[in-house]
């Protein structure tokens, strides 16, 4: 199964929305609360080269952003 | 076939809903951001009932309450939408997503929101998500410690500086004109030591290397150019509608708003509403565009009994 990693703020609507989706899908992942932890801040910017949430990675593939579509597609539901 | 199809699940989407279910139509929502503008705002202030608000939980009421009613919800891009008849000459809607989808409606209500205005400038696009942001619900925490302009002086943009007071360690509010907020927020972000209004100041361009490193104005008093060396640049110009879909399918102005009749929010095509922040109405507020969402589905109620 892939890693399934997001990177959100709390108050964040396409965040939730995001993880709504992987709930909803049962897909496992780990959240990192941007807004509140430094040092998963300071990864999501050098890991994805963004400043803007969500960043969703499945395994190494990045979306930033939530598009239902396309990461469907990153975990070939 | 449906009765109504509602595009939208915002304040003026779902409140159509929550009208058109309690009249018995068959009603279904297609939704394409779940809960509008209104679910991107964390504290409502000023919508009435309620003394402080978050604006994600405030639209998940309203779904509730619509699909309780009987309103199905569905994540569904509109891309196409035409007009045909049946045998007995009825005339109906067909909309049509990227992938051919099709969905039938006896009639439409318009209810698609609007997307904040880009600035248009040099470095905008290039630094999209680089330090260059729409959304400060979402990413005012990231710039914590940091300086950061708001560009704009509307609701919004003071919405968000009022935001980024908890995070960055300086904010600049970038005026062109006047500021068009509310007084009461205006006079908080004055008291602030963090907050440093600019006035008579036109965005120009933004620069940086990875990410934004300062933004370019042009002084309109001086007539010069000047530099702020800002990592955050949160634009908050207004909004533009979301009616690329419908194409030329019934009238709009020259802002691409929806021209509604006020009273009736009729659009130009029988059968078509619209409602909410894609109309040409002259106030973008959530009490406002669910007030518009429940014309839009009684009018809407009433003009299928007497052509359907």
């Amino acid at each position: 199964m892939a890693k399934v990693t997001i990177y959100s703020t709390p108050a964040c609507v396409y965040c939730k929305m995001a993880k709504e989706f992987l709930n909803e899908n049962k897909i496992e992942y780990t959240d990192f609360n941007v807004a509140e932890d430094e040092k998963a801040r300071e990864e999501m910017v050098e890991k994805s080269g963004q400043m803007g949430v969500p960043v969703i990675f499945v395994d190494n593939e990045m979306m930033v952003g939530f598009d239902g579509e396309r990461l469907k597609e990153l975990l070939k539901l | 076939m449906y009765d109504v199809l509602i595009i939208g699940g915002g304040a003026a989407g779902m409140t159509a809903a929550i009208y058109a279910s309690r009249k018995k139509l068959n009603t279904l929502v297609l939704e394409h951001e779940k809960g509008g503008q209104t679910a991107l705002q964390p504290e409502i202030w000023n919508y009435p009932g309620y003394t402080d608000l978050n604006g994600a939980k405030l639209l998940d009421v309203f779904r509730k309450q619509a699909t309780d009613f009987g309103a199905e919800v569905r994540s569904f891009v509109a891309e196409k939408i035409q007009l045909e008849k049946n045998e007995e000459d009825k005339e109906f809607f067909i909309l049509e997503n990227k992938d051919g989808e099709k969905i039938k409606a006896k009639s439409v209500i318009l209810a698609m929101g609007a997307k904040p205005r880009k600035l248009g400038v040099p470095g905008e696009e290039e630094f999209s998500n680089k330090g260059v942001t729409y959304c400060a619900t979402c990413d005012a925490p990231l710039f914590s410690g940091k300086d950061v302009v708001v560009v704009g002086a509307g609701n919004t943009a003071l919405d968000a500086a009022m935001q980024l007071t908890k995070y960055a360690d300086k904010i600049y509010i970038l005026v062109r004109g006047e500021v068009k907020g509310d007084p009461i927020t205006y006079e908080k972000l004055k008291k602030e030591s963090k907050v440093e209004f600019v006035f008579n100041a036109e965005t120009k361009e933004i620069k940086g290397d990875q990410f934004v490193t300062s933004l370019i104005y042009k002084d309109k008093e001086s007539n010069e150019d000047k530099e702020l060396k800002v990592s955050g640049v949160f634009v908050s110009i207004g909004s533009i509608p979301n009616t690329d879909f419908l194409g030329d399918f019934c009238e709009k102005n020259q802002f691409g708003q929806i021209v509604i009749n006020p009273r009736t929010n009729a659009t130009s095509k029988a059968g078509i509403f619209a409602a909410g922040d894609v109309t040409d109405i002259e106030e973008r507020q959530a009490v406002i565009a669910a007030g518009e969402g429940a014309k839009a589905a009684l009018q809407c109620y009433k003009w299928l009994k007497s052509n359907h």
